[in-house]
């Protein structure tokens, strides 16, 4: 889908380069598309780059009944407060850990499933799996954690039960930091697994079938097919959607995390996001939350660029 | 070129103007609306009051009860109701965003935000009004004491039993097993072992501990077993004015070594540290464990809940459980000195004077006896019937709590009142729960201001807990717990004790 709205694109952008060295932005001639766009553009200005504003509260102390006007400039206290933190190290390792885990051991995932899907003659059958593993992903965190809880609890815990019954030590999963990250990415890919299978599907369904012919006539059994022809294919569609995963990287989910975290796992499960919660919005520290909020985003920006840039540094496209 | 830029600009000034126009629009409606309850009130006139408060269950109440007692105070009630759980970010935002209702319930007073705004002006200053008011005359100085902050009363504090926990044991299970009603920790060891060894159920089978409990040290077993062993409430002041954090004390590492037998031992529910409240009372409930420790009244909840599960259930009370055995070393803590928080009424919602007077009036209201009896058990004849001795029985239970529940939590004051219930178990933990306030144990710090902990104080705390937890279940020894208390006062500890003993000695002198 997002093929063709490019080669548009590009022509437009051709024809309009011409447009703009004779008379600006040809604010005139293209008015249709100038209107088209101001919903989504409004939509940013307001929501996305008017409340950016704010983050000039992480240089101050701020009151909330004194405004942002009224508030005393502290300059980069809270920026030192935060990186002289004993739990700064603590909180970087463990949300760049889960970060990498999630790439390395879910991101492939989908792709696997994806081919796996593509390969199923049977449309009825293809069909109903798809269906059934996109079920996870409309359910809550709070379910997939109770449902989690109920397998892996020490007191009478289904797993737990069956380890008691062959003979085996009961695992205490909930309770130690040995097994929160297993447990952590299992429940992702748990959840999230069939729905991102979705784009993969997509764009395998525009690959050529004269490239698959060419490729039988050549004596190419399925594997070869599938890693000659069907995985190039859609490599610029993995390369975006992982440079875009990278972009999210430190949005690990509070939801998810802030309900597995308890005090025998938290040296591993603290994340910048269940910190910004509870030291920044529980304790009402508006400003020191925004910095922390503003560290993390930064950082993410900055490996969002640094992938991009490989990305074009092995011939591919990037996001921008 | 000129052209273009100047379309251009007037292009983003018309959008700009639009983008004022909605966003004034929209500030409009709620200034305005403002403006009309802004009128001179008459103390006896029809009020309309908006009220951003705090709820417990599951869902609001339905109208109901709401008319009634908007009948009864001649007032007109619009609940904004923020669910318990979330009732930090909930209330913080809020007073951020300045989007508040006449009346505030503010039940976190050591909350940064909360106590900077209160500091700040934000809302009235209440105390000379008071004793113009029938029933908040009566609220009593050591209360009012309490509740303030820098001195200065800056809402209708709630006024809550002093110190509400204690243990809750199956007496059938006693019975069936020949074991007395335990008194000391030592003996509610041994009831907690042979719970768990002698099969007390009789089905032959190992499936039941002697305590349940939750993954909350303060509500759960942890803080009332403490109590037991003498640690002080939170902190503890010395003659001199030197104060000491509870888990500095011998009587908090004792606690910690008898949740840890407990832990080892097999005597307690392996998975305390993740179980949630409903699943601890569930698994009570289903006759899985024999004792509960926590509010006292939850026992009533209980065999509720066990109707139709467990229906040999008894119960028995236990409030007066020490280490030493010598009724002069009983203590049981009083969870925020018995202020529940604050009814705060901000300027910007209640502009003068009359206003207030007609918001406080309402609040007085709420203290009179059948008000407070709408709150508790609902309108007679439909969910309670009462008998000559103002005993209530509440006859539709799933009725009473879609209806009248939710309110309870929004009482101003929840005892003393003529009509009581007739439960006898709601009788007896009533009984004990006005017995604990003989033995109940301050925090001295309660009022005191430290900038230290207002800012850092809930992030140090974890250190602590997480330290408890791990000594609990034997992932540290004592150098280690000890390793986390020196962290805990450099990390900022020691300027929280500085900052409290200055405090301290401030409202002393």
């Amino acid at each position: 889908m997002a093929k063709p709205v490019n080669v548009s694109d590009a022509s437009l952008l051709k024809h309009d380069r011409q447009a703009v060295r004779k008379r600006g932005f040809g604010v005139r001639k293209h008015m249709l598309l100038y209107l088209m766009i101001l919903p989504g553009f409004l939509y940013f200005v307001v929501f996305k780059y008017f409340p950016m504003g704010g983050l000039i509260i992480a240089f101050q102390d701020y009151q909330p009944y004194r405004g942002i006007m009224g508030s005393e400039w502290v300059g980069l206290k809270h920026f030192v407060r935060l990186f002289t933190e004993p739990t700064f190290f603590m909180l970087l390792r463990n949300t760049l850990v889960l970060f990498a885990m999630n790439i390395v051991f879910f991101f492939p995932l989908p792709i696997i499933l994806a081919l796996m899907l593509n390969e199923v003659r049977h449309k009825f059958f293809k069909n109903s799996i798809q269906t059934i593993i996109y079920i996870p992903h409309f359910m809550s965190w709070v379910i997939i954690v109770s449902i989690t809880y109920v397998f892996l609890t020490v007191d009478g815990g289904v797993l737990n039960e069956l380890l008691a019954a062959v003979g085996l030590p009961k695992i205490s999963f909930l309770t130690s930091s040995e097994w929160l990250r297993t447990v952590y990415i299992g429940q992702i890919i748990w959840k999230e697994l069939g729905w991102s299978t979705i784009i993969y599907l997509a764009a395998i369904t525009v690959v050529d079938t004269q490239l698959y012919e060419a490729a039988e006539m050549d004596g190419a059994g399925r594997l070869r097919k599938t890693w000659h022809v069907t995985l190039p294919a859609i490599r610029p569609v993995i390369i975006t959607l992982l440079i875009l995963k990278i972009g999210s990287t430190l949005d690990l989910g509070f939801e998810h995390m802030y309900l597995l975290l308890n005090s025998l796992n938290r040296d591993v499960a603290e994340i910048f996001d269940t910190y910004i919660y509870t030291a920044g919005l529980k304790n009402g520290q508006l400003s020191y939350s925004t910095t922390v909020g503003l560290f993390k985003g930064v950082v993410g920006l900055a490996l969002v660029m640094l992938s991009n840039r490989l990305a074009k540094k092995m011939g591919e496209d990037g996001v921008y | 070129m000129k052209k273009v830029a100047r379309k251009a600009r007037k292009t983003g000034a018309l959008l700009l103007c639009t983008t004022i126009l909605l966003l004034s629009a929209c500030g409009g409606g709620a200034s305005s609306n403002q403006a009309a309850s802004g009128e001179p009130y008459d103390e006896n006139s029809k009020a309309n009051i908006s009220w951003l408060n705090i709820l417990h269950t599951a869902s609001p109440p339905t109208d109901t009860i709401l008319n009634k007692i908007e009948e009864k105070t001649n007032t007109d009630i619009q609940f904004s109701w923020i669910p318990d759980a979330s009732k930090e970010e909930r209330i913080n935002t809020s007073l951020a965003s300045d989007s508040l209702a006449d009346i505030v319930t503010l039940t976190l007073l050591d909350n940064s935000s909360v106590r900077n705004s209160l500091k700040s002006g934000l809302f009235w200053e209440v105390e000379p009004y008071l004793n113009d008011y029938p029933n908040l005359a009566k609220i009593s100085e050591d209360t009012r004491r309490s509740a303030s902050i820098g001195g200065t009363l800056y809402g209708v504090p709630f006024q809550k039993d002093l110190a509400r926990n204690g243990v809750t044991i199956r007496k059938d299970w006693l019975d069936k097993l020949g074991l007395e009603t335990p008194h000391t920790t030592a003996e509610l060891m041994e009831v907690a072992r042979a719970f768990t060894e002698d099969d007390p159920d009789g089905n032959g089978k190992d499936d039941t501990t002697g305590f349940v409990d939750r993954s909350d040290l303060i509500y759960g077993a942890f803080k009332t077993l403490s109590s037991y062993f003498g640690t002080p409430n939170i902190w503890e002041v010395s003659a001199d004015g030197k104060m000491t954090p509870e888990f500095m004390t011998q009587g908090y590492v004792d606690t910690m070594d008898y949740m840890k037998e407990l832990y080892q031992k097999g005597y307690i529910n392996q998975d305390f540290a993740v179980t949630a409240k409903t699943d601890q009372q569930q698994k009570f409930a289903q006759g899985r464990a024999g004792i509960y420790v926590g509010a006292i009244f939850d026992s009533k909840n209980l065999l509720n809940m066990a109707k139709g599960i467990q229906d040999d259930m008894e119960l028995v009370l236990v409030n007066d459980i020490t280490s030493t055995g010598n009724e002069a070393d009983r203590a049981i803590w009083a969870a925020n000195n018995g202020i529940g928080g604050l009814l705060s009424f901000p300027r910007s919602e209640v502009k003068d004077e009359a206003e207030l007077k007609r918001v406080l009036k309402f609040v007085n209201d709420l203290l009179d006896e059948d008000v407070y009896a709408l709150m508790t058990y609902g309108i007679e004849g439909t969910h309670y019937t009462v008998d000559d001795q103002d005993a209530a029985t509440i006859t539709n239970t799933d009725l009473w709590q879609q209806e009248v529940q939710p309110f309870s939590a929004s009482r101003p004051k929840e005892s003393g009142f003529k009509i009581h219930d007739a439960d006898p178990l709601k009788k007896e933990s009533d009984k004990l729960i006005a017995d604990n306030a003989n033995y109940a144990v301050l925090n001295p710090a309660y009022s005191l201001e430290s900038e230290t902990y207002n800012t850092q104080g809930s992030e140090l705390q974890k250190t602590i807990t997480d330290a408890t937890y791990k000594y609990i279940l034997g992932e540290l020894d004592r150098a280690g717990f000890d390793a986390a208390v020196e962290s805990w006062k450099k990390s900022g500890g020691d300027a929280i004790i500085a900052e409290y003993e200055s405090a301290y000695k401030e409202v002393q002198s």
